[in-house]
């Protein structure tokens, strides 16, 4: 993939988020760091800072100093007191005298693993740094946060997004139009690997890259509508609205948690009572807590549907 | 159409009903009676077991007769005001018209003791001051709680009905139908069924919905049928009991795993309460059926397990307030199929999240909202671009197959064991980057 092929190497390659890598380079000059935390949304250059970081330091010796674990995959506490602590225990004799471990994803680790994470970094701080990623560093558990020096990553601008698609494109020898361009980096939202990997999708074409393109990938990339399942709802076609609701969680594989957020941020919104509405928060939050509980995702959330149809009576009664 | 055939074929005339003729004489005699004044016991009690033909031959007196036909069943509520009310008004009044009036309490044995509070003294009481003729019915007549009405009324039995009786019956509803069935396979659904007549028509119009002709092969998997029998019983129960007491008694009836049994109910829920109002307290109660069940999951205290099955059967069985009656099959839980149906795609894509997300630094779900789309376009619009790609990630054969990928003819790709890949992703993260770009046989190599 492009993202991969031109994801900066080293610091210097990054052009962008230039307060965090300033600081990050100060760490590679005195071969000195502390445990960091990266909070940003994604496509910021979280991981890749991380990855430049780890290159500048250790240079030829990249391979035995650095480990990346996806705390998504692997998030399990059994990880944090097994493969972590494995990496970390061991120490390395050069003139960087400790390893980097880089979590990605922390903010998907379960409370537990962060807590056995806590008392890890704590005990390996001689031998070891870890540069926790995460999208809210709200989700990782203050006596962690107080631990790392925190580097917040802002969503890349429009113009950085644009200068970024460019270089990309003249490498790669694509024609990317003016207005191919502008609907790129507006339908990339600050996410560079968005826009990379939807360049690229383009480019498969073969032809000139204009808005028409674009759209017709942006449109393939989207992720399942979870307005058009609260329509549905709403309408009270409870079991169209299930087979929706499940072709979201299985097919396409997004997690209840997901679609439970995208409601909760919709319910504002509807045209319905504002008394409705806090009714149904109220329901959300209470559906939300029994996913965490391990209810049956779909069960749970159609029970909120069914709810939802009940909606517009309440609109006429009031 | 789509009626039941228990419903469309249904007789409305006693020449019509199969068997038990002694005991449909017995009926037209006792009326007979009545021209007289009252007689000495002035009510029957027809018991015998279901599907025999009980209700259907006191609906047919009555219509043949010309008699205005009261009735009430279990489905209705019996305890003494409600009785007093419709039962009692009805044994002293006529009708508008002067019309001569029949009385008939269905399932008499279905009473529910502490439910229908005072209903079997009531009933007694109306039996014995009635001016018009009372029919009682029941499948358990020595049921001890009716023991008061058995004393009151004249005993009348329904057999099962035997082959003798059902068979020609049945060919003249096929006739009727228009599809051709093998005797031998008639005789076998009357067999499975002990002559209850109820079940033999669900069967036959089972067994014969959507084709022309019935072979006794095409019979056999009735040993299949005869399981979903029991889980359709079962769930009419969940849907319909009036008492949460019957109601819970579903579960017993399906003999079939409990957690399936809650897909049964989980799936057919929308479908049996087609009022949303119904339907939001159904689905609330299926959802907490569900959290007693995550609990159990957690805790192993399976001494929780009574309260999600009486939420899920009571608790949707109370749900029915404002729902029309209409009889609405009952389907096999979709969701089941659906996940055994999409069981191959499903393991394919977390394998791709995983190749992807080991290539691209990413969690493997994440990977395949923000790759895998991306890639399947690049694929299907740039087929030698697309296969690079797939050497790349050293994607599986299956998965290969499911983005359409051509294969290189140089290298036949071979997956790595996954095994292997588990092994070596801590490390092939570990490579710098550049190193990685390098075909995929290095990414494997130790």
């Amino acid at each position: 993939m492009w993202s991969e092929k031109y994801r900066p190497a080293t610091l210097s390659e990054m052009r962008n988020q230039v307060d965090v890598i300033n600081r990050l380079k100060r760490f590679t000059e005195t071969k000195a760091m502390p445990h960091c935390l990266f909070a940003g949304p994604p496509g910021s250059g979280k991981t890749t800072a991380a990855l430049c970081l780890a290159h500048d330091m250790f240079g030829e010796r990249f391979m035995d100093a650095f480990m990346e674990l996806n705390a998504s995959d692997a998030r399990g506490i059994d990880v944090i007191r097994t493969t972590v602590k494995e990496f970390a225990r061991i120490a390395t004799i050069s003139e960087v005298p400790f390893k980097i471990l880089v979590l990605d994803e922390a903010d998907n680790m379960t409370g537990d693993a962060q807590h056995a994470l806590r008392r890890t970094m704590e005990r390996y701080t001689d031998t070891c740094r870890f540069v926790l990623s995460c999208n809210y560093s709200g989700k990782i558990i203050e006596p962690i946060q107080s631990r790392c020096a925190i580097f917040r990553f802002i969503p890349l601008n429009e113009e950085d997004v644009a200068a970024y698609v460019k270089t990309v494109a003249e490498k790669e020898h694509v024609h990317l139009t003016e207005h191919g361009l502008q609907a790129l980096t507006s339908a990339s939202e600050g996410d560079l690997r968005k826009a990379i990997n939807t360049l690229q999708g383009a480019s498969s074409l073969g032809k000139p890259i204009d808005e028409k393109v674009v759209y017709e990938i942006v449109g393939k990339a989207k992720p399942g509508d979870v307005q058009e399942l609260l329509e549905i709802a709403t309408k009270g076609d409870f079991i169209k609205a299930r087979e929706r609701l499940r072709a979201l969680l299985i097919q396409q594989g997004l997690s209840g948690k997901d679609i439970l957020k995208q409601i909760h941020s919709e319910i504002l919104r509807m045209p319905i009572p504002e008394k409705s509405k806090i009714e149904l928060i109220d329901t959300v939050g209470e559906i939300d807590y029994r996913l965490v509980q391990g209810a049956d995702e779909e069960v749970q959330l159609s029970s909120l549907i069914a709810h939802l149809a009940l909606a517009p009576s309440q609109k006429r009664s009031s | 159409m789509n009626a039941p055939w228990t419903v469309r074929h249904r007789p409305k005339i006693l020449a019509d009903i199969a068997g038990n003729k002694p005991a449909i004489q017995q009926i037209l005699d006792w009326l007979d009676m009545w021209r007289k004044g009252p007689p000495k016991k002035r009510a029957l009690l027809l018991h015998g077991p279901p599907g025999t033909g009980k209700t259907v031959s006191v609906e047919a007196v009555a219509n043949e007769r010309g008699l205005d036909l009261v009735e009430i069943n279990a489905s209705d509520k019996r305890n003494r005001d409600a009785l007093e009310k419709t039962v009692g008004l009805a044994t002293r009044q006529s009708d508008l018209f002067g019309r001569p009036r029949l009385v008939l309490i269905d399932e008499a044995d279905g009473i529910n003791l502490s439910e229908d509070r005072g209903a079997v003294d009531t009933i007694v009481r109306l039996v014995e001051d009635t001016q018009v003729p009372v029919i009682l019915t029941a499948n358990d007549p020595w049921d001890p709680k009716i023991g008061p009405i058995r004393n009151a009324t004249t005993m009348i039995e329904y057999k099962r009905l035997g082959l003798r009786d059902a068979l020609p019956y049945l060919k003249k509803i096929c006739q009727k139908e228009n599809i051709e069935v093998d005797e031998q396979a008639l005789r076998l659904i009357i067999d499975r069924t002990q002559g209850d007549m109820r079940s033999i028509m669900n069967d036959l119009q089972t067994l014969t919905s959507g084709r022309k002709r019935l072979t006794y092969d095409e019979t056999t998997w009735l040993g299949f049928r005869d399981r979903r029998a029991t889980i359709f019983d079962a769930l009419k129960t969940a849907f319909t009991s009036p008492t949460c007491l019957q109601a819970r008694r579903a579960t017993d009836m399906a003999d079939m795993d409990l957690d399936m049994f809650f897909e049964w109910v989980y799936e057919n829920a929308p479908r049996q309460l087609n009022d949303p109002r119904d339907l939001s307290h159904a689905m609330n109660a299926i959802a907490q059926a569900d959290l007693y069940r995550a609990r159990i999951n957690r805790t192993r205290a399976w001494e929780l397990l009574p309260y999600a099955l009486e939420m899920e059967t009571a608790g949707v069985a109370m749900s029915k307030e404002f729902t029309k009656p209409a009889w609405i099959p009952m389907k096999f839980p979709e969701r089941i199929q659906f996940l055994s149906r999409t069981r191959k795609i499903r393991s394919i894509k977390a394998e791709l999240g995983k190749s992807i997300g080991t290539h691209c630094h990413i969690s493997s779900k994440r990977a395949i909202p923000h790759y895998l789309p991306y890639i399947k376009y690049i694929v299907e619009k740039n087929p030698t671009e697309g296969t690079k790609l797939a050497e790349w990630l050293a994607l599986s054969e299956d998965a290969l197959d499911y983005l359409g990928v051509k294969r290189s003819p140089t290298e036949p790709p071979t997956a790595p064991e996954e095994t292997e890949l588990k092994q070596e992703k801590s490390r092939t993260t570990a490579k710098p980057r550049r190193k990685r770009k390098t075909a995929k046989t290095s990414a494997v190599e130790p």
